[in-house]
């Protein structure tokens, strides 16, 4: 397999201040897991979730350190009920009911932190940004900074559009509502856009074509490969990896994608490809 | 004594407040075929209340975004045309019934169940090839399938607590409990409800035979088999409680046989299930 089987699962490394940010827990964080216990002990991470859909936590009760004394994990992630706390969601995965340990268990020393839009420092110079996406449930992109350069996240999220009729035709038509609708779908892409701005890599939602995505999926929460190699375009982004794949995608499928889109006619100056299992990017 | 307790809760239920014309209308909206923001819109923008609640649900914390949304048209962008009908909805019906107080059912229990029962009940729709505009039909039948029991724990709140201490001891499902204490069940207090709602015929049946799907007519099975097979979801994996705590096994596999519905196919969408109950779940702060 090329393109990759597993769920999100993003590693951000800092050798030299050997510091580690993990985004998302979906399945490759088992993998993660295990070569982190190949490295050296104990482990001691940031895991950002960008919100807490099943394919974005199931990997956290097959990650290996967990188990082990003297892991430190620190998790954050948008909370979707109010009710439940992030600690509920993420780890009462390991409820008897689903899974033969309890988090009450675990060796590993684990902290939950709920987050919202906002701004935090990791220290070493490290600064995490948060920003909401447009998903069914709280989503949220993060831009972590470090040393001049940006690092950003945006899945899930599709492009915000106007629901109102435009038509003046249309015996429905209002003109007003059209207007506003307008106004505020394009405001809110711009606040994306103006999020990941800059940024050396953005790892972005493009889980459809726009032919697809007219056909079938308004509304599922995920974005077209042509609106986000425009938006990256726009937005000067320097690398672009179009990421959450269609699951029913084949690798012929995505190499067929990477000539027609991966290309200065389309991307302009910012360098796009389809992102790739286990795959490294140095900035 | 049945006699006794049947006319108290008829007294009761006469006494609930119709639903409003907005929310009729709202209701022949949500069961639409594609509808669309404008007419969504113009209709929540007519009751005062209902597009207050909208907006409070944006401005909420769940949401917690830096800006004050403070039109309808704004919050139809943002949250979506999905999510603003579901709420008008669920927002009515749960704002008719939540009020109501008693000290043998926990409520905040009771509608995280219903929640479950309807978002599971409209995913076997999606899975049964339902058309898009049924969907919702089955969500509201999954959400007020056990509104019959408010009116009994409200009235007869000691009796109700017998009932829920009956099913835990003898092991029977909680209808076979309010039978043996009332001499009628949830179901014939949730047809009674219906009918003081003018709920469609569909809706009715499935608060009327969701614990005897085979007794229904052959018309609306397929929903009250839905509806009989979300409950059973929803209990098995202890999705809240409506204080049927006890799963009968034989009874589980008779009705998966006569439905033809795989619970398969259902397991595979627990995660699915599981997003829609976090994303349905904000209703109840709101309403």
């Amino acid at each position: 397999m090329k393109y990759g089987g597993n769920t999100p699962c993003i590693e951000i490394r800092f050798p030299e201040i050997n510091r580690l940010i993990i985004i998302d827990a979906g399945s490759g964080l088992r993998e993660l897991g295990n070569e982190l216990m190949d490295r050296k002990l104990p482990v001691e991470a940031h895991l950002f979730l960008t919100h807490t859909h099943w394919d974005h936590i199931m990997g956290f009760p097959f990650f290996a350190p967990a188990y082990v004394s003297g892991t430190h994990l620190r998790v954050y992630g948008p909370v979707t009920y109010e009710e439940d706390t992030l600690e509920k969601v993420v780890g009462g995965q390991m409820t008897y009911r689903y899974f033969p340990i309890r988090e009450a268990e675990l060796a590993a020393n684990i902290q939950y932190f709920s987050l919202k839009e906002e701004e935090m420092d990791l220290g070493d110079g490290i600064i995490v940004k948060t920003k909401y996406l447009n998903h069914p449930v709280l989503c949220l992109g993060y831009r972590i900074e470090y040393q001049g350069k940006v690092f950003c996240t945006a899945y899930d999220t599709e492009m915000f559009r106007n629901v109102f009729i435009t038509d003046p035709e249309h015996p429905d038509y209002d003109a007003e509502m059209a207007a506003e609708g307008e106004l505020v779908a394009t405001e809110q892409n711009s606040l994306i856009e103006q999020f990941y701005q800059g940024a050396d890599f953005l790892v972005h939602d493009s889980q459809y074509t726009q032919e697809e995505y007219e056909q079938k999926f308004i509304g599922w929460g995920h974005g077209t490969i042509e609106y986000v190699c425009q938006a990256a375009q726009r937005s000067q982004v320097k690398k672009l990896a179009l990421f959450h794949h269609d699951p029913l995608r084949s690798d012929e499928q995505i190499d067929g994608f990477t000539d027609k889109y991966c290309n200065k006619d389309y991307c302009g100056d910012t360098e796009a490809f389809f992102a790739q299992e286990g795959q490294v990017v140095e900035l | 004594m049945s006699e006794k307790h049947l006319q108290t809760i008829q007294n009761y239920i006469n006494k609930m407040p119709s639903l409003s014309t907005t929310m009729t209308k709202v209701l022949e909206v949500c069961n639409q075929p594609d509808v669309s923001a404008n007419d969504l819109n113009k209709i929540i923008s007519l009751d005062p209340v209902l597009t207050g609640n909208v907006l409070k649900l944006i401005n909420s914390a769940y949401y917690a975004l830096p800006n004050h949304v403070a039109s309808l048209t704004r919050a139809i962008i943002i949250l979506g045309i999905n999510t603003v009908k579901n709420l008008a909805l669920s927002t009515a019906v749960i704002g008719q019934m939540k009020n109501s107080t008693n000290k043998s059912l926990d409520m905040d229990n009771f509608w995280r169940h219903s929640i479950c029962v309807g978002v599971t009940a409209r995913a076997i729709a999606v899975q049964q090839k339902i058309a898009m505009h049924q969907r919702e039909e089955f969500f509201l039948a999954g959400l007020l399938h056990d509104v019959g029991k408010i009116p009994m724990a409200h009235c007869f709140s000691d009796e109700y607590t017998d009932c829920l201490t009956l099913c835990k001891e003898q092991k029977i499902a909680l209808h076979e409990a309010e039978m043996q204490v009332f001499g009628f069940t949830h179901q014939h207090c949730g047809r009674t409800i219906a009918d003081k709602w003018k709920l469609n015929d569909n809706i009715a049946a499935a608060m009327e035979y969701h614990h005897e799907p085979e007794k229904s007519d052959e018309v609306h099975r397929l929903l009250i088999f839905s509806v009989a097979i979300a409950d059973l979801y929803a209990n098995i994996f202890a999705i809240g409680s409506a204080g049927n705590e006890y799963v009968d096994e034989e009874r589980v596999l008779q009705i998966l046989k006569q439905s033809n519905i795989s619970w398969n196919k259902i397991a595979q969408m627990h995660g699915t299930i599981q997003k829609a109950i976090e994303k349905a779940s904000i209703f109840l702060q709101v309403s």
